[in-house]
């Protein structure tokens, strides 16, 4: 299987490169199997959104490049990639349209790309809705359930196009904890039936290892892996996990490289983003 | 033989415990001894295992590994918070909860671990799980069937019983009394002068008025819908107009940057300022007045609407385009309906200033209309005209503005019940 290997190779990033020359991201090369879960962690503004945001099309990067499947998706020569179907972003504020219904916006993308026609896709979202327990949630606007709702009919949203990867930004950042750790088993369970590839920005460590198969933590700007660590905790998992003396020996073993990326990020008073 | 059969019962309760969360990486020898402790039992299907209000002696490990029945090792917990019945025939574990704790302690290290994830069983067990609160944000009959109508009948049976319309009357009644004791009672200086509340009412509901003008007379509703046709073409000619421009203006770049410093320069002069050339331009002057008043609603319009598209978030556009969207499809899904509660403000505020210019226009010119009829009768000193003309003013304006308003609720649907979700 080949869907969804993201290979990121010595990407630049400068903001600004005749003025202020910020450089947000340095030689940064990171490799995602197709199919893997893997969680980049670092402090807020350390460059982390900037990688995903060349990812997805939404910036140009300045120079390196970044390859899905054996398609280049942006390089030095191209240095947009175009946005697409084929990954899709989930957003850190929700990014559900709250002038269309839950079912409107899970079929929106099926629809536009002129894939299905009506009927069959809303019969494909409402099975899609039903498997990940949102059935009741249909004609209800997103100003009308809950945060966490929302979040999973995003996801059920980017799910229908069959994409080869989705790209999380902090997704879970503005619930509570009680509501988040629902939302990640529930995460977990829509992966174990679709194993797409998934790309999560988090600064949360505990979330990256009990989500990830790999945990990528990046240095504060510019951004780069400092410490790449593979979760051995096998998949299928749930909360108890949280509990394993696995979970903590290896919270223990990468506490200190984020909090010192932490500091630093903390010193250098960098700004929110 | 009954040794053995006795070490085949104790493997399987041990399997069982490994299953279970609490007790999945403690040691093998602790393992053995609170499986020594646990007391085998079945259930066939329907049977109650336990009513809410027991003593909460044990608790139960199926053999599944789903705990449940915690309650025993809460402290100062002395009955069961729910009742149990088996769905199926079922096979459990019973452990004595006093016992366990106590085998626990013995093995603090281990213990606190075992105790620990007990904690988070008790909580998620005691906490709603995602299905339950589905129903109680979104399981209520606002979901399918309430449609626009419902909805907004529903809000008015709301406002009828609430203290508003009775404190409006009260409003009102304070008004109109304040005028009728100013004028006509005390006389005060500056009120004088002014036609009385009576006076007036009796001139509007006579139908023989001494002015010409009441409810009676064709006259009347000529200039109402003279004013009322003015108004509709210059609003709907400045809708029609505004909303693309503005529309433009948000979403070109390039399109503002060659159009708005003139349309910011423009907007500033005054409405009668144009009076003189809006003769000039137009020969007749009926198209003069109605141009009027479509200048003040255009600008208006277009403003809110190009607002209305500057604040959308960038995070749709990128969604819509992430999803695989066209540009004119954005258009079309994200762009118009984003700006929609701006561009409603905006028609708002443009009925509005229509109604305001276009009397001020036709004080200067017209033959017919209701600003026509204040300043005419003004000049043949026909006072309670005058107050009808305001009055009759402020009722149809009122009337064109909630028209307005509940076309916006019509087709922002999303927003009346995501506003009414917020008890406002």
């Amino acid at each position: 299987m080949t869907r969804g290997h993201i290979v990121i190779d010595d990407v630049v990033k400068v903001y600004d490169p005749q003025g202020a020359a910020v450089m947000a991201v340095d030689h940064c090369s990171l490799e995602i199997e197709p199919g893997e879960i893997c969680m980049i962690v670092g402090p807020s503004g350390c460059g982390k959104t900037t990688l995903l945001n060349a990812i997805a099309g939404f910036h140009e990067i300045t120079s390196g490049r970044i390859v899905m499947d054996d398609e280049v998706l942006c390089s030095t020569a191209k240095p947009l990639s175009t946005p697409g179907p084929d990954r899709i972003v989930v957003f850190q504020n929700g990014a559900l349209f709250p002038w269309k219904s839950n079912l409107e916006n899970v079929i929106f993308g099926p629809l536009m790309q002129g894939k299905l026609g009506r009927t069959q896709a809303i019969e494909k979202a409402r099975a899609m809705l039903a498997d990940a327990g949102l059935s009741g949630v249909e004609h209800n606007y997103p100003g009308e359930v809950s945060s966490g709702m929302r979040r999973r009919v995003e996801i059920v949203r980017a799910l229908m196009n069959d994409p080869k990867a989705l790209l999380l930004d902090e997704p879970y950042r503005a619930l509570d904890s009680l509501t988040k750790s629902v939302m990640h088993e529930a995460l977990l369970e829509i992966y174990y039936k679709n194993k797409v590839t998934i790309f999560f920005i988090t600064h949360d460590l505990e979330e990256a290892i009990f989500l990830g198969h790999r945990v990528a933590i990046m240095t504060t700007r510019p951004c780069k892996p400092k410490k790449i660590l593979d979760v051995d905790i096998p998949h299928p998992r749930d909360y108890g996990v949280l509990t394993s003396k696995r979970f903590r020996e290896l919270i223990e073993e990468t506490n200190d490289a984020v909090h010192e990326e932490a500091l630093k990020a903390f010193q250098a008073g960098e700004k929110e983003g | 033989m009954e040794a053995a059969l006795r070490v085949g019962a104790t493997n399987r309760a041990t399997a069982a415990l490994r299953e279970s969360t609490p007790f999945r990486d403690v040691s093998e020898a602790l393992l053995q001894r609170i499986a020594a402790i646990a007391r085998p039992a079945r259930y066939a299907a329907g049977a109650r295992v336990y009513s809410a209000g027991e003593v909460p002696d044990d608790l139960f490990v199926a053999v599944s590994g789903r705990v449940f029945g915690c309650e025993g090792l809460l402290l100062g917990q002395n009955q069961r918070l729910s009742s149990v019945n088996a769905t199926e025939p079922t096979e459990v574990l019973r452990i004595n909860a006093d016992q366990l704790v106590g085998l626990l302690e013995s093995e603090p290290l281990e213990g606190l671990d075992v105790m620990q994830r007990f904690a988070t069983v008790i909580q998620r067990e005691f906490s709603l799980p995602a299905p339950a609160q589905v129903r109680r944000l979104s399981g209520t009959p606002l979901t399918e069937e309430m449609s626009t109508l419902s909805l907004t009948m529903y809000r008015a049976s709301l406002w009828l019983r609430s203290p508003r319309p009775y404190l409006m009357v009260i409003g009102f009644a304070l008004f109109l009394g304040f005028w009728y004791l100013a004028v006509e009672v005390w006389k005060l200086p500056r009120f004088r002068e002014m036609p009385g509340v009576t006076s007036v009412v009796k001139e509007w509901l006579s139908p023989a008025p001494t002015y010409g003008l009441s409810l009676y007379t064709e006259e009347y509703y000529k200039h109402i819908a003279v004013s009322v046709w003015r108004v509709a073409q210059a609003f709907f000619l400045a809708t029609l107009l505004g909303v693309p421009f503005g529309l433009l203006l948000g979403w070109s770049r390039k399109f503002k940057e060659y159009v708005f410093p003139v349309f910011e320069m423009l907007r500033p002069i005054p409405i009668l300022a144009w009076v003189p050339l809006a003769i000039v331009m137009f020969i007749a002057t009926e198209s003069a007045v109605v141009y009027l008043a479509f200048l003040a609603s255009f600008y208006a319009t277009a403003l809110n609407t190009m607002l209305g598209v500057q604040s959308i978030d960038e995070s749709y556009v990128r969604a819509a385009n992430c999803l695989g969207a066209s540009q004119p499809q954005v258009f079309r899904h994200v762009v118009l309906p984003g700006a929609l509660p701006f561009i409603f403000t905006g028609l708002q505020i443009s009925i509005g200033v229509s109604w305001f210019s276009l009397v001020a226009a036709e004080m200067v010119s017209g033959q017919y209309g209701l600003g026509y009829v204040i300043n005419t009768s003004y000049m043949m000193v026909r006072y309670p005209t005058i107050i009808i003309g305001m009055a009759t003013l402020g009722i149809v304006g009122y009337a064109t503005s909630a028209l307005v308003r509940i076309a916006g609720d019509y087709l922002m649907e999303w927003r009346v019940r995501e506003l009414a979700l917020a008890e406002r």
